[in-house]
C-alpha cells in the first residue's frame, strides 16, 4: 500500500480564504475547465485545480508549499470559464493575501494592516508621532513649532537624524521580517515540489552563479512584465502595474542617492543640507517624473480594478483597495508637499509632509506584511521556478546534481551498474 | 363465421421494386381465394383508405389483410366495427431488409428468394384472416372504485391523496399505530424545491394532516391486510389488528421441498393435502371468501423498505461492530434524539467520517440497495455536522458515485459551499480503532494521494431493503400464494418489468409505489406515488372496460378454456406470472379474466391445446405456419419459422430493417405477444410440414430480467429443451430449434443471430420428413 498522509483539514484556514476574497473557493467540483486554459498548467501539476481541492480541504501547509499560486497574475482566464463560478482567480489572489499573512513576522502587524482601520489608524498614529518627534526636535534645534520661520525647507521641522532615527529600525524591521518570510517560503516551496531546500540535505548554491543564472534572467523578466502582458482577460492591468513598479524603482533610487549626498556626504562632511533639490537638479527631474508616473500607474490600476470588478472578471478584497489607496496617498502627499513647498505656504506645506513621512512609512512597514508582500513571493517564486526546473534536469550547474539524488536512489543504482560491468566481460 | 376477405398490398416504400406484387394479388385471389385484392400506391393516404373503407362497405368484408406497414403503426382510418384486420409490415420484412446483392452469382434466384417470402406472408396474413374471430369484452360488472392503499409513510399518503383527489374512495392500512412511516422520523429532510442549500422539516407531518381531513380517505392504523382475495374491480380484503393471527390470514402453499418425504420422494396428493392443511390449520381455504371483507377495485403497495442491516461479520475492514461505526439510520435516529452524542462514551461528535461504497479498491459499488438516495442522505447527514458543532465541526463524504440527480444538483451545490464539508471520490480501504475515536485510511482519492482522517464516528451509507423481500405484505389469497414470485431474479423487488412497466407488479391491479419499489428520496417517493395512484385508477377502468392493463391495453381478449380436455395438469395455474389462475379442489383452473395480461403463457404451457385467444390460438399460429409452402426438391430452399417477441425482438427487427439491415430471406417471422405463449406443438407443426428451423426470439431472462411477462422467455427456453430432446429421439439435430434473448437496443446483432442460425441449418441440411 502506497503511503496515505494525515489529512487534518484546518478550518480556520479556509474561513479566512473565504473572508478574504476566496469565498466561492467550494464551489469547484473538479471539472479541470480552469486548467485546461491556464497557460501556467502543466500535465505534472494541474493548475488551478489542485490549489481549489486543497484550499476546499483546508490544506494550509500543502498551499504554503505551494510556488504556482505566486506565479499566477490573476489575468481571470480560469474565473471566466469556470462552469460553476467558483473563480479560482480571486481564491489564488486570497491565497496570496493569507499566505503572506501566514509568513509575516510579527502577525499582529499584518492583522492591523489588513483591515481599513488599521491602516488608517497607523497613518494617523504615524501622523502623531511624527509631530511629537517633531516638537521635541524644535526644542533642540530652537526652530518653531510646529511652522518654522522663513522659506519653507521641511528639514526645519525634522532633519535627516531624527528621520534616520526612526526609519532605519523600521528598514531594519522590514528587511528581517522580509528575509524571514523569504526563506521560510523557500523552504517549503521545496519541500512541496519535492526537492530539499539548501538549508536541507542538497549544499547551499553558491551566490554568484546563483544570482547570475537565476535571480538576474528572474528580475529581467519580472521588470520586462512578460507573464504579466499575457494575461488573458485583464491584460490591461500590467501597463499600471509596469508603470508603478518602474516609479517605485527609481523612487528607491532617489531615496537612496539623497540618502547618500544628503545624510552621509553633505550634512556630516559639507555641513550643509543637500535638500531642497532645485528644480533642475536632474535628481530632481527624476524624481518628479518618478512620481508623476506613481500617481498615474496607481490610477490606471485603481481605475482598470474597479471596471474589472464591476465586470465581475475578478473580485477585489479590502487589502486590494487599500493598497492602491495607501501608495495613491504616498503619491498624492508626496507630490502636494512639493507644491506646497516652492508656493512656500507653511501653514499647509508642513502638516501635508508630515503627513507624507506618515504615509511612506505605513507603505513601508506594509511591505512584509500586506498584499505589497507580493513583491517579495511573486520575485521569490519567480526564482525558485527557473531554479527547479534546473534542479529537475540535472543542470543546476552548481555541481549539486549528484547530490540531489536521494541516498536510496543512489544505493540501487550502484548495483545496476555493476551488473553492466559483468555483463560486458 | 365464413370469412370474406379483402387483401391490400401497399406498394410504396420501396415494396413495389423489392416484389412482383401483381404475382402477390394473383396468389391470394387464386389459391388463397380471397374476396378481392387490390394493390394501391398510397395506402396509407386518404385515397388509399377511402379505397378500402369503399371496398369494406361495398363488398360487406369482414376481414381485410393489409400488407405493408408494420402491425405497430395504427391510423385512425383503418378501424372498422366488425372487421378483422391482419396488418403484415413486408415493408420491414420483406423490401427493407432484403436486399439482392450487387454482386450476386445469380440475381434472378436472390429475387425468386424474396418473392417467395413475400407470398409466404400473404398465405400466412389470410390464412390469420380465415381463422381469426373478433373478441367480445368481458366487462366486469359493478366494478369497486375504491383504492386500497397498503403503507402510511409519504409514498401511501401521497397516493391516498392523489387518488381521492380523483374522485376515488380510498382505504389507507398503516401498520404502526400513527401514519408517517420512516420520513416522520427523521430529523430534517433534503429540501423538495429551492433553495437548496438547507435542510428542511419533514414535509410528511403535512401530508398526515391533509390526509386527516380528507373525507375520501378511510385511515386505519395499527392495521395490516391479513388476506387480498378477487381480483382487479373486486379485491376482497380481510384487515386485522398488527401482529395478531386471524382465520382469514392468507394459507401459505407447501414449497417444493415441503412437497417431498424424508427419502426425497415426492408425496402423494393426499399426503400434499394433509400436509397442507396442517401448515395452514385455523386458516380458511384460498378460495373462500371473507363475508366482511372490505371491497376494493385496485391496490397501491406503498410498505416502503426496512434499512439494510450489516450481518455481525459483514464490513469487518470498516470495523463494523465497533459501536462508533454505524448505519445511515442509526445515525439519524442519534441525530433525531438532539445534538450527536458518540455510542460509546457520549461525547459531543465534531468530525463523521460517511462512507459510500463498502468495496475498498476493488469493488466501486455502492451498498446493497443504495442510489442516488444514500449520496443524498449523506450529504443531510453531513450537514447535521455542521448543524451541530458550526464552528469546528467535520463532516468527510467518501464517495466512489456521488449520485445528485436532476434538481439535487443544487443541494449537492449548496452543500458542498459549507466549508466544514469535505468531500471526495475515493476507495476507502479500513477503518480502525485510533484513540477513543476512528482512523479511516481512503486511498485514490482526487486530492493526488491517500490519505488518512481521524474522525469520531464513520457512517456506512447502507440501503433500503424493500418490505417484500422479506415479507409477502398484500398476503394474496392466490393458487400461487401470498407472496410475489420469483423475487430472487430482481433483488427482492416486485415489479413486472423494470424498465418499460413502472408501478406495475407481478399482480395485476396492485401498483408499488415509493421505497417498496427501488430506493428513492421523500420527493421521489411522492411523485411515485402519484404514478401509482393512477395506475390503480386506470386498472379499474380497465376492469369495467373489459380490457388488458399494460403492456396490450387494446386488448379485450381473454384466453378461453376449454376445460372438457382439461386434464388438471395445473401446469398454467403455476405458470402464469400473474397468478391469475386459481383452480378448484381437483385442480381445474379457474380464471380471473382482470387479473389476466393476456401475455398467453397459459397457452403456451397447456399440453392438450385447450386455451388459446380468438385472434391468436394455436390452430392460427399451426395453421399460418402450415400454410408457409415448403419446396421439397430445392435444397438452397429451406424454410425457417421465426417466433419474434413483441415487446423487444420484433421491434429490433423492425429497427434493423429501418437501419438498412438485412438478412435471409428463408426466414419467416410471426410475431408472438411472449415466447411464454409458444406452444411445442407449433415446433412440431413446423417441422412435421418440412421447415427445416425455428427460431425463438425473446427477452434476456434470469437476473436483471427484461422480459415484460417476467419470465416467458425462460419458460420457453425449458420447454425447448424438452423440444431437443423429442427432436433427437427421431433422429432430428436438437439444433434446429434455438433461442436467443435480444435486448431493444441490440438491433444491430439481430441480422448477425438469424444468418448465424441459417447457416447452421443449412449446413444441415434438409429437414428429414420434408414431403412426407
Amino acid at each position: 500500500m502506497a503511503e496515505t498522509k494525515k489529512i487534518q483539514p484546518d478550518l480556520s484556514f479556509i474561513r479566512g480564504l473565504m473572508e478574504s476574497g476566496g469565498d466561492t473557493v467550494n464551489r469547484c467540483y473538479q471539472c479541470a475547465t480552469c486548467s485546461v486554459v491556464c497557460p501556467l498548467s502543466t500535465e505534472e501539476r494541474a493548475f488551478p485545480r489542485k490549489e481549489m481541492l486543497w484550499a476546499q480541504w483546508g490544506l494550509a501547509s500543502k498551499i504554503a508549499g505551494d510556488a504556482d499560486v505566486w506565479l499566477c497574475h490573476q489575468c481571470g482566464d480560469c474565473s471566466a470559464y469556470c462552469p460553476r463560478d467558483a473563480k479560482p482567480g480571486d481564491v489564488l489572489g486570497a491565497i496570496r493575501l493569507n499566505a503572506i499573512k501566514y509568513y509575516a513576522e510579527p502577525k499582529a502587524i499584518a492583522e492591523t494592516l489588513s483591515n481599513r482601520a488599521g491602516v488608517l489608524g497607523t497613518v494617523i498614529a504615524a501622523f502623531v508621532v511624527w509631530y511629537i518627534i517633531a516638537f521635541l526636535w524644535s526644542l533642540h534645534t530652537g526652530e518653531h513649532f510646529p511652522f518654522p520661520e522663513g522659506t519653507v525647507a521641511y528639514h526645519k521641522i525634522l532633519t535627516f537624524v531624527p528621520i534616520d532615527v526612526v526609519v532605519l529600525p523600521i528598514v531594519g524591521l522590514v528587511v528581517w521580517a522580509s528575509y524571514k518570510g523569504i526563506t521560510r517560503f523557500w523552504n517549503d516551496i521545496a519541500k512541496g515540489s519535492g526537492i530539499e531546500s539548501y538549508t536541507g540535505t542538497a549544499p547551499k548554491p553558491a551566490v554568484g552563479p546563483f544570482v547570475s543564472k537565476y535571480v538576474v534572467p528572474a528580475v529581467q523578466e519580472i521588470l520586462a512584465h512578460t507573464r504579466f502582458e499575457k494575461c488573458g482577460e485583464t491584460k490591461e492591468r500590467a501597463k499600471g502595474h509596469k508603470l508603478l513598479l518602474w516609479s517605485f524603482i527609481m523612487l528607491f533610487i532617489v531615496t537612496t542617492s539623497v540618502f547618500i549626498l544628503n545624510d552621509v556626504i553633505y550634512v556630516p562632511f559639507l555641513h550643509k543640507h543637500f535638500t531642497p533639490m532645485p528644480l533642475w537638479n536632474p535628481i530632481k527631474i527624476f524624481a518628479n517624473i518618478a512620481a508623476v508616473m506613481l500617481v498615474v500607474g496607481i490610477w490606471m490600476i485603481f481605475q482598470m480594478r474597479k471596471e474589472k470588478t464591476a465586470e465581475g472578471v475578478l473580485q477585489s478584497s479590502e487589502q486590494d483597495w487599500i493598497l492602491i489607496w495607501l501608495i495613491f496617498a504616498v503619491g498624492v502627499t508626496g507630490i502636494l508637499a512639493e507644491l506646497l513647498r516652492l508656493m512656500n505656504i507653511a501653514g499647509l506645506a508642513y502638516p501635508v509632509y508630515i503627513l507624507h513621512l506618515a504615509t511612506v512609512v505605513t507603505l513601508f512597514l506594509a511591505v512584509p506584511f500586506s498584499k505589497f508582500g507580493h513583491l517579495l513571493y511573486r520575485t521569490t517564486a519567480y526564482v525558485y521556478q527557473r531554479y527547479e526546473d534546473d534542479m529537475k534536469a540535472g543542470k543546476a550547474g552548481f555541481g549539486m546534481e549528484k547530490d540531489v539524488i536521494p541516498p536510496a536512489e543512489q544505493a540501487e543504482e550502484a548495483p545496476e551498474d555493476q551488473k553492466q560491468e559483468e555483463s560486458k566481460e | 363465421m365464413s370469412k370474406k376477405i379483402g387483401l391490400y398490398i401497399y406498394t410504396g416504400d420501396g415494396i413495389g421494386e423489392a416484389v412482383d406484387v401483381d404475382k402477390l394479388l394473383e396468389l391470394a385471389t387464386g389459391e388463397m381465394g380471397v374476396a378481392l385484392a387490390k394493390k394501391h400506391a398510397d395506402l396509407y393516404g386518404p385515397e388509399g383508405l377511402s379505397m378500402i373503407k369503399t371496398d369494406v362497405e361495398s363488398e360487406e368484408l369482414n376481414a381485410i389483410a393489409i400488407l405493408g406497414l408494420s402491425f405497430r403503426y395504427e391510423f385512425e382510418g383503418l378501424k372498422f366495427p366488425g372487421v378483422y384486420i391482419e396488418k403484415v409490415g413486408i415493408r420491414e420484412l420483406v423490401a427493407w431488409s432484403k436486399k439482392v446483392k450487387e454482386d450476386a452469382e445469380d440475381p434472378d434466384k436472390e429475387k425468386e428468394h424474396i418473392q417467395e417470402l413475400a407470398e409466404d406472408y400473404v398465405r400466412m396474413a389470410v390464412t390469420r384472416c380465415q381463422k381469426a374471430e373478433l373478441p367480445t369484452p368481458d366487462k366486469l360488472e359493478d366494478a369497486n372504485e375504491g383504492i386500497l392503499v397498503i403503507g402510511g409513510g409519504v409514498s401511501g399518503l401521497s397516493a391516498a391523496l392523489e387518488a381521492a383527489e380523483a374522485g376515488h374512495k380510498v382505504l389507507l392500512v398503516e401498520r404502526e399505530p400513527q401514519l408517517g412511516g420512516f420520513a416522520a422520523k427523521v430529523r430534517k429532510q433534503v429540501p423538495v424545491g429551492p433553495s437548496y442549500d438547507h435542510l428542511i422539516d419533514p414535509v410528511v407531518i403535512d401530508l398526515i394532516e391533509k390526509v386527516q381531513n380528507n373525507e375520501k380517505v378511510d385511515v386505519r392504523t395499527g392495521t395490516e391486510v391479513a388476506r387480498t382475495a378477487g381480483a382487479p374491480g373486486a379485491f376482497r380484503i380481510s384487515l386485522k389488528p398488527t401482529g395478531t393471527k386471524s382465520e382469514w390470514d392468507a394459507p401459505v402453499p407447501l414449497t417444493e421441498e415441503e412437497k417431498l418425504d424424508e427419502n426425497g420422494n415426492e408425496l402423494s396428493a393426499d399426503d400434499q393435502k394433509k400436509k397442507y392443511e396442517e401448515k395452514n390449520e385455523g386458516r380458511h381455504d384460498y378460495m373462500e371468501v371473507d363475508p366482511n371483507a372490505e371491497i376494493v377495485g385496485a391496490i397501491v403497495l406503498a410498505s416502503g423498505w426496512k434499512p439494510y442491516q450489516p450481518k455481525e461479520d459483514e464490513f469487518e475492514h470498516l470495523a463494523w461492530g465497533n459501536p462508533n461505526v454505524v448505519t445511515n439510520v442509526q445515525f439519524e435516529e442519534l441525530a433525531k434524539e438532539g445534538r450527536v452524542k458518540r455510542p460509546s462514551d457520549g461525547k459531543e461528535v465534531k468530525s463523521v467520517a460517511f462512507v459510500l461504497s463498502p468495496g475498498g479498491k476493488e469493488d466501486d459499488a455502492d451498498f446493497p440497495y443504495a442510489g442516488a438516495v444514500t449520496s443524498l442522505v449523506a450529504l443531510k447527514q453531513a450537514k447535521y455536522v455542521r448543524e451541530d458543532n458550526p464552528e469546528d465541526g467535520k463532516a468527510f463524504v467518501f464517495y466512489q458515485h456521488m449520485r445528485t440527480p436532476g434538481q439535487y444538483e443544487y443541494f449537492y451545490k449548496g452543500l458542498q459551499n459549507d466549508p466544514g464539508i469535505f468531500l471526495t471520490k475515493g476507495a476507502v480501504t479500513k477503518v480502525e480503532a485510533a484513540g477513543d475515536g476512528l482512523n479511516v485510511t481512503v486511498e485514490d482519492t482526487i486530492l493526488g494521494e491517500d490519505i488518512n482522517v481521524d474522525v469520531d464516528m464513520v457512517v456506512l451509507a447502507t440501503g433500503m431493503v424493500p418490505t417484500t423481500k422479506h415479507e409477502a405484505v398484500v398476503n394474496f389469497a392466490y393458487r400461487q400464494g401470498p407472496a410475489f414470485r420469483d423475487l430472487d431474479l430482481f433483488g427482492g423487488y416486485c415489479d413486472s418489468n423494470f424498465i418499460c412497466f413502472p408501478y406495475e407488479t407481478r399482480r395485476t391491479g396492485v401498483y408499488a409505489a415509493g421505497g417498496v419499489r427501488r430506493t428513492m428520496t421523500i420527493e421521489e417517493a411522492m411523485e411515485d406515488a402519484t404514478g401509482a395512484a393512477l395506475k390503480a385508477i386506470q386498472s379499474v377502468v380497465a376492469a369495467e372496460e373489459g380490457h388488458a392493463v399494460h403492456p396490450r391495453t387494446w386488448d379485450f381478449d381473454f384466453p378461453d378454456f376449454y376445460f372438457q380436455r382439461c386434464t388438471q395438469c395445473k401446469r398454467c395455474t403455476e405458470e402464469c406470472p400473474f397468478g391469475a389462475l386459481d383452480d378448484d379442489e381437483k385442480g381445474t383452473p379457474k380464471p380471473n379474466p382482470t387479473r389476466c395480461r393476456r401475455c398467453g403463457t397459459c397457452m403456451g404451457a397447456c399440453p392438450e391445446r385447450i386455451i388459446g385467444f380468438k385472434d391468436y390460438n394455436i390452430d392460427i399460429v399451426g395453421s399460418m405456419i402450415k400454410a408457409i409452402e415448403v419446396p421439397d426438391d430445392d435444397d438452397d430452399k429451406l424454410r425457417m419459422i421465426c417466433f419474434a417477441c413483441e415487446n423487444d425482438a420484433y421491434p429490433a427487427l423492425e429497427m434493423a430493417a429501418k437501419k438498412g439491415l438485412t438478412w435471409s430471406p428463408l426466414v419467416r417471422i410471426i410475431p408472438v405477444r411472449c415466447l411464454g405463449s409458444v406452444n411445442v406443438s407449433w415446433i412440431k407443426d413446423a417441422m412435421s410440414s418440412g421447415l427445416d428451423g425455428a427460431l425463438l426470439l425473446g427477452c434476456r431472462y434470469g437476473d436483471d430480467y427484461q422480459c415484460h411477462f417476467v419470465k416467458g422467455s425462460e419458460l420457453a427456453n425449458r420447454r425447448m429443451d424438452n423440444v431437443a430432446e423429442s427432436l433427437n429421439s427421431l433422429g432430428m439435430e436438437p439444433e434446429r430449434v434455438k433461442l436467443r434473448e435480444i435486448a431493444i437496443d441490440e438491433y444491430d446483432k439481430l441480422p448477425q443471430i438469424i444468418d448465424d442460425f441459417v447457416e447452421e441449418v443449412l449446413g444441415m441440411g434438409p429437414n428429414p420428413f420434408k414431403g412426407w
